[in-house]
């Protein structure tokens, strides 16, 4: 194959070697977001999508007061991050392009790898899948369980290993490997 | 998972509670469950639903005598949230405005706001309707400020005149006005 880049040029190796390390980069921060934000908990993630909605209470025929008393304890507990509805329409709206161009710049990539066919293919469709998986599992957490804040997770998880396996082939096929050009 | 709009706490809601109420010792929440009717009449009137058709508002004592209440009030922009916290008097008149949380984005606008003078222009609002109400129900804010802070600074603290408007709405409609 015409690309390979084992072989390729010294400058194609340098171009891939920077953009593996800028994506590496803004994984390292995307997780340290992620922790701040929502956890790497099932709990924690379902908090953050769930929230209230999925009660949907149907209002009272007139309206009616509970009273409950609160301690100064009470307010300064931790509060739980929520991304509603519109917040999750906007997230979509802007990752989600953002997720399919980093994808596509690894899957760009692991066609230069020296891989059999069937394992490129696999490798592709991760990189794609798990972010469409990431999004599905928020979704399907606000809309229907926060079982599925679990889908969230293991995609999360998904799309940092599919970078790793990514990354660790293409530095070692350009640099390291013998067969290298 | 690597996409949340960053919210920043500007004030804890601890520390804006002792600002808000100073003096309790002792604070309840009053959940108002609207009805559907009451909850239509809210959104005709300052264009805003409550979190599940739900007012929560907070009050405090000092020994047995009431030092007020307040809210917390959440406003959606274009630019992510922002949280207003607004303290009434026993009396019912604004005692004071916190802005709790921002983006990271408009944490600096709010900050000019707020240092140009801006939670000065709410103190003693009272809900529309009755003496000393906010003109048109819009509390003037914004207006107040302008001139003396950038347009960003101006803006957001229209956000906040929003959040003023729908805390003294829902605290004249139905503090006070629906037994427990």
């Amino acid at each position: 194959m015409l690309y390979d880049l084992r072989r390729a040029d010294v400058r194609v190796k340098w171009l891939v070697t920077g953009l593996l390390a800028t994506l590496g980069l803004s994984y390292v921060f995307g997780a340290a977001m992620v922790a701040l934000y929502a956890g790497f908990t099932p709990q924690s993630v379902a908090a953050t999508y769930a929230g209230a909605e999925m009660s949907m209470p149907m209002p009272p025929e007139t309206t009616m007061v509970v009273q409950r008393p609160m301690s100064m304890a009470d307010f300064a507990g931790p509060e739980v991050h929520t991304v509603d509805t519109k917040l999750l329409i906007q997230d979509t709206h802007v990752h989600v392009p953002m997720y399919g161009l980093i994808a596509a710049a690894l899957g760009v990539v692991v066609v230069g790898l020296s891989l059999p066919r069937r394992w490129a293919l696999g490798l592709i469709g991760l990189l794609f899948a798990a972010p469409w998986l990431d999004f599905a599992g928020m979704w399907l957490t606000k809309l229907v369980s926060p079982r599925f804040a679990i889908v969230t997770i293991a995609a999360g998880w998904a799309m940092g290993v599919a970078y790793l396996i990514v990354a660790a082939l293409a530095i070692h096929q350009m640099w390291l490997s013998r067969e290298r050009g | 998972m690597l996409h949340i709009t960053p919210i920043v706490v500007l004030v804890k809601r601890s520390d804006a509670v002792q600002a808000l109420l100073p003096g309790a010792d002792a604070y309840v929440a009053r959940e108002v469950h609207l009805s559907g009717t009451d909850a239509h009449r809210l959104h005709e009137t300052v264009d805003w639903s409550p979190e599940d058709g739900v007012l929560v508002f907070y009050g405090g004592t000092a020994g047995s005598t009431s030092v007020g209440a307040l809210e917390f009030v959440r406003v959606d922009t274009p630019h992510g949230p922002i949280e207003v916290a607004v303290g009434f008097t026993p009396q019912g008149a604004v005692r004071g405005v916190v802005v709790t949380k921002a983006t990271v984005e408009m944490k600096p606008w709010v900050l000019e706001a707020v240092a140009a003078g801006l939670t000065d222009h709410y103190r003693g609002l009272r809900p529309g309707g009755a003496p000393g109400g906010a003109p048109g129900g819009v509390p003037g804010g914004a207006a107040g400020i302008a001139g003396r802070a950038g347009n960003l600074a101006v803006y957001v603290a229209g956000e906040v005149d929003k959040g003023v408007a729908r805390a003294l709405a829902a605290y004249g409609a139905f503090y006070n006005h629906v037994r427990a």
